[in-house]
Formats: structure tokens, sequence, C-alpha cells
């Protein structure tokens, strides 16, 4: 980025001046070059496979084995990119600190949430130990975590566990906190306490950068923007002209994709109903998740369900499918609904198939068992921009965004009234995932199938469906 | 680069000629060897295992006896493959019915759960619970140096391993949203067991009924050499083990031979199945 004052050594920065990494001779990111200053943002945008996470490794000096990297890196005025690895792993916490991808993991789980923080300002930050406990307890209470201090991490709450290791990250008082996809994972809630906690750093003096591919985020951010793909920097500048006015295409795409700018959807049809659900309750053992959900799903309906994680939202879809027997109440299917009239589209695609075995022969196993056509399937595929040659493969040789369509293609294949679909795109690249949506709907809308979409993105709900459910605890 | 979806964006080294695997292949060509003679029998080298010739006892190897004779003057090649056909057929025999229903009840416990589960899982754990050569005594006790007592001892020993193995396997894949997809879409069991738990547990039950079948070798030879399992004169190599032992000084040769066998047989069936998938 392109900052106007000269840089001193002394002020709290990272430059990066024509990074590059590569495989063997085969250039996987790059060159990108870049400088954050002190109470500054810069935001790298880019779908999965663009690199992204790459220039986080290169910065910290982790790359993995066989990856290679070039160009320089100045930290806080210190080129970095020349030293040894046990010099690097002194920066960690004290010049340049990390929130890691679902941070929950990053946590040890056997011991307190307290200690694992005060063990952060003890040893990173060199505090002496009432010291180290003093910092503890105001970080907890400024992070609204005052409790928590003496549980265990798997007693946490997602969002705490996550504060906690945001405590835990930012003990070392490194100036600058890099947040590589921050907010994967995380329902709304969730997902907006993070980006407060993250834009509070260059309020506070921090350098702040983050990786996302969500433009929500950048959006909140603000600061600089780098688009990336494909290793390659598309759209540099200010996140606000480039969201604003993108130059790239693909920016353009990029900017399409994220369901706040999708176009509402037209009113549902008047279709038959297919599936009625009432008074339904929901329980995980002894507890009971949801209670009194009622509804009528009509023929070509599209239906969101929304809801924080942890709401029964999976096992609500379970009871609808009919896989597990309501704890109250009762699900009806219409009259002359055969048994597989109701399918189930799941989260990650490649646990959804037979893993050893050819996409080809499951579709075909299925085609037999139905007495459907082969011919009809290729259909199927075709409308889905597939092609048949690609079902020679095993599940685990297409994308996931190819997977998930050819999932679709196969619950067609039976003809089924209804389609339960849990996350199917949360797993997906933003433009893969408006493709996806919008092939759904597509076909739904033509083939008069109702459809119940779980998600967590309050966004697709309001936008993609035509009713959109959110799921509360009851009182 | 952590997403799921991006492992196809990291470039792997790609080998530049498959890995060779000589042990396995050494594995499968001393098996195969094994077969043949198993297979041919004492007709590979045209005499009778049985017939004694006292004059000629303990000759060294010569163009009629091409391994020498023994104690009583019986060809040693035609005894020791009389014997190689004795302990293979048992052990293919014992592996397959120790397997079949093995396999097949592990499959139920998990596909049914409850308690035919909790029925099969305690009756496994029952059988596991006495030594394996016990119950083979046991077996050979109510009926002395029969045939059938070795065979179905060796069987009742060894069906657990594969109901555990299978069992434990079958649970996991079972509970995979893969197999609930399957089942909503209409996949009959049969089908449903052909796809997604036989690609998964079968390497693994290859290396079972590997270990298992040189389980069985053993413990016939054992059972042989202690006199509680198959009878002299059957040319069987522990039996011949117990025979030759008292002239180990004088013709070491001669007991070194149904070691050799035994040693080669146990050492071709682990090495056939090395490198593979482990339970």
């Amino acid at each position: 980025m392109t900052v106007s004052d000269t840089p001193s050594s002394d002020t709290p920065s990272i430059a990066v001046d024509a990074l590059s990494v590569f495989f063997g001779a085969t250039r996987l990111l790059g060159p990108v070059s870049f400088r954050v200053a002190a109470g500054e943002t810069l935001v790298i945008m880019g779908e999965t496979g663009a690199g992204k996470s790459l220039a986080a490794q290169a910065i910290l000096g982790i790359l993995p084995k066989g990856l290679r990297a070039e160009g320089s890196i100045t930290i806080n005025g210190r080129r970095v990119d020349t030293l040894g690895p046990a010099e690097r792993s002194a920066l960690w916490g004290r010049e340049i600190a990390t929130l890691p991808q679902e941070p929950w993991r990053a946590l040890d789980p056997l011991m307190r949430a307290g200690p694992q923080v005060i063990e952060a300002h003890r040893y990173v930050a060199g505090l002496p130990p009432e010291g180290a406990r003093k910092a503890c307890a105001r970080d907890f209470e400024t992070l609204g975590l005052q409790g928590a201090e003496r549980r265990l991490p798997a007693a946490l709450s997602g969002g705490m566990a996550q504060r906690v290791a945001f405590a835990a990250a930012t003990a070392g008082q490194a100036p600058i906190l890099l947040a590589d996809e921050p907010t994967k994972g995380l329902d709304a809630e969730r997902h907006a306490r993070v980006v407060g906690l993250l834009a509070q750093v260059p309020e506070d003096g921090g350098a702040l950068l983050v990786i996302t591919h969500e433009v929500a985020v950048a959006r909140a951010l603000g600061g600089d923007i780098i688009v990336l793909r494909d290793g390659r920097v598309i759209e540099e500048g200010q996140t606000r002209h480039v969201l604003a006015k993108p130059q790239a295409p693909y920016t353009r795409d990029l900017l399409a994709a994220d369901p706040e700018a999708w176009p509402k959807s037209e009113n549902p049809t008047d279709g038959a109903i297919v599936l009625t659900a009432k008074d339904l309750a929901v329980t995980r053992g002894e507890r009971v998740l949801i209670e009194g959900f009622d509804l009528s799903l009509r023929a070509g309906e599209r239906v969101a369900v929304t809801g924080p994680s942890g709401i029964g939202k999976t096992t609500l879809l379970d009871t609808l499918a009919g896989l597990i027997a309501p704890a109250q109440g009762s699900v009806q299917r219409a009259a002359g609904l055969g048994r597989h009239a109701v399918q189930k589209l799941y989260q990650d695609p490649p646990a959804a198939f037979p893993p050893h075995v050819s996409l080809e022969r499951s579709l075909r196993d299925i085609a037999r068992l139905h007495d459907v056509a082969w011919d009809r399937v290729t259909e199927y595929l075709t409308a889905l921009n597939l092609y048949p040659d690609m079902l020679k493969r095993r599940p685990d040789a297409v994308s996931g965004g190819e997977l998930q369509r050819i999932s679709v293609a196969r619950a067609l294949t039976v003809r089924p009234a209804v389609l339960l679909a849990d996350e199917p795109t949360s797993r997906l690249d933003p433009i893969t995932q408006r493709q996806t949506l919008e092939l759904l709907s597509e076909i739904t809308k033509d083939q008069g199938i109702a459809i119940v979409l779980v998600t967590h993105h309050a966004a697709i709900a309001e936008n993609w469906a035509h009713q959109s459910i959110t799921l509360r605890a009851p009182a | 680069m952590t997403d799921q979806t991006q492992t196809g964006a990291m470039p792997r080294p790609r080998r530049a000629w498959p890995r060779i695997r000589p042990a396995r292949g050494l594995g499968f060509t001393l098996l195969a060897l094994l077969a043949l003679c198993a297979v041919a029998g004492p007709d590979l080298v045209g005499q009778d295992p049985a017939k004694q010739s006292l004059l000629d006892a303990r000759q060294p190897p010569s163009a009629a006896n091409l391994l020498g004779t023994d104690h009583l003057g019986r060809d040693m090649a035609a005894r020791l493959l009389s014997g190689a056909q004795l302990s293979l057929s048992l052990a293919v025999l014992s592996v397959l019915t120790a397997g079949l229903p093995g396999t097949l009840l592990g499959i139920a416990a998990a596909w049914y759960g409850g308690w035919t589960d909790r029925l099969l899982t305690s009756f496994a754990d029952a059988v596991l619970a006495l030594p394996g050569l016990l119950l083979v005594l046991m077996l050979a006790a109510i009926s002395p140096g029969s045939w059938w007592a070795l065979y179905a001892g060796i069987s009742l020993t060894l069906w657990v391993e594969y109901f555990r193995y299978t069992r434990q396997r079958a649970r996991i894949v079972i509970a995979e949203p893969a197999v609930e997809a399957s089942r909503l879409l209409g996949l009959t069991p049969a089908l449903i067991i052909r796809r997604h738990l036989v690609p998964e547990i079968g390497p693994g039950l290859l290396t079972i009924a590997a270990f298992g079948a040189a389980t069985a070798v053993t413990a016939v030879a054992a059972l042989g050499f202690v006199s509680v399992g198959v009878r002299p004169p059957t040319a069987e190599w522990g039996v011949m083990m117990t025979e030759l032992l008292p002239y180990w000084r004088e013709a070491p040769f001669l007991i070194l031979q149904p070691v050799a066998c035994l040693v080669i047989t146990v050492l071709a069936l682990h090495l056939s199945v090395g490198g593979m998938r482990r339970p």
C-alpha cells in the first residue's frame, strides 16, 4: 500500500516488498507489496485457493515444507525474512500476534481459560506473576468474560473461546495483529463481535492485517484492501473505494457474490402443501432445543432456517426428514409421497458420497434402483453446469462446488418433493456459493420441489428464501 | 492454506516411479510356491510319505530322496509336502469359516446396534477371555487326534478378530453422512455394504486373514508337537519335529526341515500383507 508518511523504525508497522511464494519453479503467490502502519488496517481478500493464507505464513515464517518465499518483509523497522527460525519465532506475540482460524482449537483443552491468558502475560509479555494475574483480570473484564477464568475451554461457548484466544494472542502487546479468516464458521452474532474486536486494534494504535473471503468483514473494517486471485493481485486501493467502484471484473463478481448484494427473491408460488410439521419439539438428550415448531411447506417454496450454532438446526432437519422420531408433535408428508420424497443435502459434500467409488457408479446405482434412464441423470448434470466426464472421478477428485452440484443431481434422480439442505454452501467460495444457490432455486422452481435451507448467513435467508424462520432457544 | 477445498492448490511432489515393495513381492512368491507344493502334494516327488524302509533310515539327500529320509526311512520331501497340504488347507479353511461369520456378525452388530450389538460383543469378549490354544486343547480333549476338533477350535478362536475389527470400522462408516444419504436415496443394505463398507474394511480384513492363517499354521504345528493335535504316522510339521527331535545331534539337517517350512510359511504370510493398511 502506498502510505504518504516515511517509514520510521520505531512506529509499529509491517512492510512487505515484492513478496512471492514458490513451489519449485511455480509461483503460488505474488509478487505482492504492501505496508501497514500503526492505526491502519489492511484487508487481503480473495477466494479459497487465492493464496491469502500463504501470505500470512510467509510473514510469520511458517511456510509448509517445500515452499519458498522471496522478497523482503520488514516488521517494526527490522528486516525479518533473512532471520533464522528461532529469531523469527521470537517475534511472535511480541512484535506480531496472530489470531488463528477457529481459535477455540488453539486453546489448550486441559487448561482453564484464566491460566492460559495469564501464561501469555507472564512468559510472552514478561510480567511478574502478580502483574500477569492483574492483566488477565483486566482483559477478561474488557472482553466481557468475567467469571470464565476457572472454566475449561470445553465449557466455554464458541464466542467466549474466541475472546479468550484473542486475549491470549494479544497479551504480548504485539503492535501488529494478523488475523487469518477470523470469522470462519461463526454465526451472525459472534461474527459481529469478532469484527468489533478487530476494529478496536487500529483504534488502539496497532496495525491490523486481516485475511478474509468475506466482503462484509472488509466493509466493516475499512482501511486498505488487496484483492487476490490465483496468487496475483487483481486490485488494490482504499477499501471504501474498491468496494464502491470495483475496477477489475473479478472484484465485481466477488462483490456480487456477497449475499447482502443479492436481489430479493420473488413472491412464493402457490403450490400444494407437501410437508407439514405441527408443534414439533427437538431434544438432545434431556435438553429441549426447539419447541412448538410449525411449518407448512408448499411445492416450489424456499424456506430458510437460521439461528445460533448448537440450537438444533441439523436435528430439526433430520426430524423433518424422518430420520429421527419427533420428541413431540408430528411431521406429515402429503398423501402419495413415496419413501424417498424427502432428500438431504449435506454441509460437507465429500462426506456425503461413498469415498472409494466413482461418482458415476454411485449415480448409476441410484438411477437403476429407481428406474430412471441414465439420460435423465445426464440432463440434470448438464442443467447444473456439470459435464458427465467428471463422473469418472472419485468424490475427492472434484471441487467442493462441483460435488455439491453433483449431490443436487443425485437427489433429483429420485424425484424428491422436498430437499432439506444443511448449510450446503458454507464451505464454498462466495462466487461458487451464489452459483450453487441460484441453480438450486431455478431447479426447485422448475420442478416444483420445496426446499428448506439451514444457514447461518442472515443475508442468504433474507434474500434467497421466500420465507425465513429464525430459531431461538426456548426460554 | 487451511481450507479443505484447497488441498488441490498445494502441489505435492510426484513420485518418479511407483514405490517397489520387495518384501511383499517375496511374500507373494513364497506363498505361490507353497500353494503349488500343497496342491501337488507328495506327487511332486513321486514318493509315498508313509512308506517305511528301516534299512534306509536317516539317509542324506540323494537322487531318490531329495531331502533325505527320516528315522524310519520315510522320504522327507514327501512328508514335508504332505504336511504342507495338511497345514495350508486347514489354515485356508479355518480362515474362511472364521472370516465369513466374523465379518458378517461384525456388520450386523454395527448395523443394528442395541441388543444385537451388546449380545454379539459380550459373546466375542467371552471367547476372547479364553487363551486361543486352550479352546483348541479343550476341543481336542473331547475328540483326541481328530482333524475336525483342531479345525473347529482354530476357527472358533479366529472369528473374534474379524468380528471386532469389522464392527469397529463399520460403526464409524455407518455413522457417516454418506451412508445416511445412501439410505435416504433408497440404496439397499446389500448395496450399502458393497459400496461403503467393503472398500473400507477389505484391506484390513485381508491383513487379518493372512495373520490368522499364520496363527492357524503355527497352532496346528504346536499342537502336533505336544502330541495333542494330529497323531503320527500322519505327516505333519509339528509331529515331524517331535519325531525327529531325538536325532537332532546326529542329523540336525532332518529336524531343521519342518522348522524351516513353518518359518517360511509364517514369514510368507506376514510379508505378503506388509505395507498394507493395518487394522
